[in-house]
């Protein structure tokens, strides 16, 4: 019992956003942050390879706070993120690709059924859910606890588990090459369900890291 | 019997400290004057470089860009828009894939599905007056064979007067269901009112850019 206590302590406070009271924005203190000019000519970088190619991909910007749908460089939709948490943001470089996107129930059409009748539209899209990406990194998505205090409370749950065994595994085996970085997303339900909507099997993802003040 | 007493005490603390090994340890030039000027100056000359750097890379990054105009379909909200450099030329109201699913009763393992493709395109062909060449689905779905004439197929007047194919089948038209426009109904084309089609019909040409997403 007092190690149930300890476990439900230890997510509240892991529950606690600091990452998300990092900078809003770091583009005013970019010409006096050398280490935050160097992230964002990283992914710069990484973004000029991928523009260059006919794709549509994701930019997911920490410190901005936004999830930014694009094509060859181009913002094609600005996605907000109400708050974020991170394992092993260090990381978190290079291209990742998603492996598959979420899973939604599609309708099937009989002969003589009017196409128009029961579409998929982005209400139907789901709210809470995980992405999981090329080399490895999961992204859980899920709403703040005000919309929908059951999927908060089931994410972060999701979220401690997956700290805890990312914790053990880097005690037991400190491997560099064994990390599994993770990032936990709190989307409004319109963002979370664009976002499940927009991203397709193998689409390329770079992240923008916070970098130390 | 207390075999850890401060479990959860020593959990908690445990906690609160992680984040402590991200902070990094002052610089050896703190305290010595002579060699805390000379850093400065290096660090100058460091962020310097670092700003041209990043001013070069957006620059290489909005190079990637369409150098004319070009079309975006946000499938989610069924909006398309004819954008050039970063004015909006256009912003229409469309109706894109159902996201439906057809199984061919005859055929067992033949089935559609009804999504808009994502990703980027571009105009192969631009139609004056089309004509629909009926699929095999557009026939299942009406209770009907599928005629070995190919005349048969050919059906005039109902992707309004102008149709433009970004591959594969897929197209920009008209219809005649202008009451359906916002909605996600159709078998994968874009459609939209005759006023709007006629503009983008206008704005475009072959090998214009249509990023869809």
């Amino acid at each position: 019992m007092r190690f149930f206590w300890a476990m439900v302590l230890a997510a509240l406070t892991w529950a606690t956003p600091p990452s998300t009271s990092g900078p809003a924005s770091q583009t005013g203190n970019q010409a006096r942050d050398p280490e935050g000019l160097r992230e964002a000519n990283r992914v710069l970088e990484e973004e000029i390879r991928l523009a260059a190619h006919p794709q549509i991909y994701l930019l997911l910007n920490l410190p901005d706070r936004s999830i930014v749908i694009k094509g060859r460089g181009i913002e094609l939709r600005r996605l907000p993120i109400s708050a974020w948490q991170a394992i092993e943001e260090r990381a978190m470089v290079g291209v990742f690709r998603l492996r598959a996107r979420p899973q939604v129930a599609r309708p099937k059409a009989a002969p003589l059924d009017d196409p128009a009748q029961d579409p998929i539209e982005l209400k139907d899209m789901p709210v809470a859910y995980e992405l999981l990406f090329d080399p490895t990194l999961a992204v859980t998505v899920a709403p703040p606890f005000q919309d929908r205090p059951w999927l908060w409370a089931m994410g972060l749950m999701r979220d401690s588990w997956t700290k805890t065994v990312s914790w053990i595994r880097s005690t037991a085996a400190p491997d560099e090459n064994a990390s599994s970085p993770c990032l936990r997303l709190t989307l409004s339900v319109e963002a979370a369900q664009s976002l499940a909507w927009s991203v397709t099997d193998g689409m390329p993802l770079v992240i923008r890291r916070t970098t130390p003040q | 019997m207390k075999c850890f007493p401060s479990l959860p005490l020593l959990v908690l603390v445990g906690i609160l400290l992680l984040p402590a090994s991200h902070l990094r340890a002052p610089s050896e030039a703190e305290g010595n004057v002579a060699g805390l000027e000379s850093h400065k100056q290096t660090d100058a000359s460091e962020s310097s470089r670092l700003v041209a750097r990043h001013v070069a890379l957006q620059h290489q990054l909005a190079q990637q860009a369409p150098a004319g105009h070009y079309i975006v379909v946000d499938t989610a909200r069924n909006r398309l828009s004819i954008i050039r450099r970063q004015e909006v030329l256009l912003t229409a109201l469309a109706s894109t894939g159902s996201g439906t699913i057809l199984n061919d009763p005859d055929r067992p393992g033949t089935r559609w599905i009804f999504d808009t493709p994502r990703g980027e395109f571009t105009i192969q062909s631009k139609l004056t007056n089309p004509i629909w060449v009926k699929p095999d689905w557009a026939f299942l779905e009406e209770g009907l064979g599928i005629p070995a004439d190919a005349e048969q197929r050919l059906e005039p007047g109902v992707l309004g007067d102008y149709a433009l194919g970004f591959g594969k089948g897929y197209f920009i038209h008209g219809t005649l269901y202008a009451r359906l426009l916002g909605q996600n109904v159709t078998h994968g084309c874009i459609r939209l009112n005759d006023d709007d089609l006629q503009r983008v019909y206008q704005l475009s040409k072959v090998g214009t850019t249509v990023m869809i997403f």
